[in-house]
């Protein structure tokens, strides 16, 4: 009896330390470890290889609107590179996960800011400037909960609502057929032109660019990809992309983070931010 | 923030965007002397636009009683609670706009309305402000009254929903004055949702989109009236083009009954937007109520309708209130009749200004039947 209260004891601080994964210290800005595989899940073992940087948030309060309250105080970051693409892992806290995006319910989210190019001096951390963009990846708790099976009809957001009748989708129009879809069509206009903000996603992330506040549009196609679970006490989020054109011989350039607490109504540009910071590939020994 | 001139306040104020009137100005005169809440302009407008998924809630034409009717719940009453007693001085508003009450960090001073606030599209429907005690008579203004408000977006000169987005995705077109958002380039932030005081903009939570009124501009690029304007059975709206004051022409329909015979007004002219629906008040109700939500010009405005019958122009004009799908941009009334105009001067249609009376003879020689006349 006495034993076994020991060793449940001794389990114990192991079984945080997995969490944490405090073995190496924590890192003066976010470093690149090399990877032969970057990893796809936030929960995989290959990011203990990679030293953990701890970046702090500040409000967005330099253009309106503004956040006028901060929130999420920090963000716990982790990356990893194969030589062409990386990974990054953001980790931070927040009680109350809002994976749902309706009239007055907002999703927690987070993204990745890199200059489009490395050069010699970085355009604004806000979101860039006019000739010099950013590229961004950002990823949202509510797509991720539509890639992980969450229907996009209003019964999903309401479970009892009833609805009478959808004109498209009359007895007398053929379910998939060319007329139906374009009735459909008519009355979402959002999707009809590819903007595609709710389910049903592949992905939960998407790649932009922008060139100063209020520019921010999707690239043709996104690259990246990625994968956000809850933890304990919060969110892990991997985002996989490409590294900044001009990355590879230069090995370092600076990133920036951007965090929205849904329950706090953060949205668009009322977020958590970082300034630059630098990225660097790690040493070789 | 620029300043602009807002006429409807006699004043300049400030807007996130400098002066940029364009070319024409869509507006509109609502009669609520004559709604009678059928809510079929309310069903064209859900059958034409609001169909589809995620718009099951939204409704771009809504048609409330006030004193208690909301849609969404207290949307006004809610903003004026925030902006708190404000003054006109005479005809020029004393207070601030929500453009000038904006707190830091804001563009606009607005609230974003919860989700069961829209769940309640009739509430209040018919209900009459006070309660009905012995000795109660009916006389004007009433002592207990109601009446109907129909709502569709405002089309507004200084756009709260358009200052209000950061990535500029409604734009008010240049042809027009219509107010539209980008379906393609907005990311759903709802700062125009909040923004709004009329809340006339909508989020769609299965495209991930704010969406709103359109002023049916397909049709009116066709000089047709708006589906919620020609399927309006107590014929309440009629839709045309606007000038600035100094730039009003008597001939110009709506011209002519807001800036010449000032008998149309605009709603919460004090929030400062300088809203295009304007509304003939209803005269059975308090003027002080009105003048809340109508500004310092109700009772003008009311005398001036009730003179209508005196009144051979406006008479006619206001018998052109649904009698064409056609827009109708400029009218004329001579003898005993009125006619709408296109601008070029062509005739669109004319109308009597009083109905021939019909007298048929009680029996029916013919048929050996009696017949009764209606009056
Ligand atoms: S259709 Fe006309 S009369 Fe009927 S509720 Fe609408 S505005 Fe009023
Ligand atoms: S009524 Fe509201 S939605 Fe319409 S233009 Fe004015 S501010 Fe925008």
């Amino acid at each position: 009896m006495m034993r076994a209260l020991v060793v449940t004891v001794a389990v114990a601080p192991a079984v945080l330390l997995g969490c944490r994964r405090v073995e190496t210290p924590p890192s003066a800005n976010v470093v690149l470890a090399s990877a032969a595989k970057l990893p796809s899940e936030p929960s995989d073992a290959a990011w203990n290889a990679a030293p953990e940087y701890v970046a702090k948030l500040i409000p967005q309060d330099l253009v309106d609107p503004r956040l006028m309250t901060a929130s999420t105080a920090e963000l716990r970051v982790r990356a990893l590179s194969d030589g062409s693409r990386a990974a990054f892992r953001l980790e931070w806290r927040d009680e109350t996960p809002d994976d749902m995006s309706a009239t007055a319910r907002f999703a927690d989210a987070c993204a990745v800011q890199f200059p489009a190019a490395v050069e010699p001096t970085v355009p604004s951390p806000q979101m860039g400037e006019a000739g010099r963009p950013v590229a961004i990846t950002y990823w949202s708790a509510s797509w991720q909960a539509f890639v992980d099976g969450r229907g996009n009809s209003l019964q999903d957001i309401y479970p009892n609502a009833a609805i009478d009748h959808y004109p498209f989708e009359a007895a007398s129009l053929k379910s998939g057929s060319a007329e139906q879809q374009a009735m459909a069509a008519r009355y979402a206009p959002a999707h009809a032109l590819g903007n595609d903000l709710a389910g049903p996603r592949k992905l939960p992330v998407q790649d932009l660019i922008a060139e100063g506040p209020g520019t921010l549009s999707p690239v043709a196609s996104t690259d990246s990809d990625g994968r956000g679970s809850r933890t304990q006490d919060g969110w892990a989020v991997v985002i996989r992309r490409q590294l900044p054109a001009g990355f590879a011989e230069q090995l370092h350039t600076q990133i920036a983070f951007a965090v929205w607490e849904g329950s706090h109504e953060e949205v668009g540009a009322r977020k958590m931010r970082t300034a630059w910071i630098t990225l660097t590939n790690q040493e070789k020994p | 923030m620029a300043r602009v001139y807002n006429w409807q306040i006699r004043r300049q104020m400030s807007y996130w965007y400098p002066e940029n009137r364009p070319q024409k100005q869509f507006a509109a005169v609502f009669d609520i002397n004559k709604c009678i809440a059928c809510q079929t302009c309310t069903l064209a407008c859900k059958t034409t636009w609001t169909s589809g998924k995620g718009q099951e809630y939204m409704l771009w034409n809504n048609v409330e009683s006030k004193p208690y009717g909301f849609y969404p719940l207290m949307w006004d009453s809610k903003l004026l609670g925030m902006l708190g007693p404000q003054a006109w001085n005479k005809e020029t508003f004393a207070g601030r706009t929500i453009f000038e009450a904006a707190p830091a960090g804001e563009r606009v001073l607005g609230w974003r309305p919860a989700e069961f606030d829209y769940a309640y599209p009739n509430v209040g429907e018919d209900d009459c402000a006070g309660t009905v005690e012995h000795g109660v008579s009916l006389h004007g203004p009433h002592m207990l009254w109601f009446y109907y408000l129909a709502r569709i977006c405002n089309h507004c000169t200084y756009p709260a929903c358009l200052a209000s987005c950061p990535r500029a995705s409604i734009y008010k077109r240049p042809e027009d004055g219509i107010v539209l958002l980008d379906q393609g380039r907005c990311r759903g932030y709802r700062e125009c949702t909040k923004a709004c005081p009329y809340k006339k903009v909508f989020f769609n939570p299965l495209t991930g989109t704010s969406e709103k009124c359109i002023a049916c501009y397909p049709k009116i690029e066709q000089g047709i009236q708006p589906q919620c304007f020609v399927n309006c059975i107590g014929k309440i709206r009629l839709a045309g083009w606007i000038s600035t004051p100094e730039k009003a022409r008597e001939d110009n329909p709506i011209d002519y009954l807001v800036h010449v015979k000032k008998v149309a007004l605009p709603l919460f002219p004090q929030f400062g937007l300088e809203p295009n629906v304007y509304y003939i008040p209803p005269v059975h109700a308090p003027a002080k109520f009105l003048q809340q939500m109508f500004g310092p010009g109700v009772q003008a405005a009311i005398d001036a309708y009730r003179s209508a019958a005196q009144d051979e122009k406006l008479a006619g004009l206001l018998g052109l209130f649904g009698s064409t799908e056609r827009v109708v941009p400029r009218f004329a009334q001579e003898k005993d009749w009125v006619t709408a105009r296109e601008e070029d001067g062509k005739e669109i249609l004319r109308v009597p200004l009083r109905e021939p009376i019909y007298i048929r003879e009680a029996f029916d020689k013919k048929y050996q039947v009696v017949r009764t006349n209606c009056p």
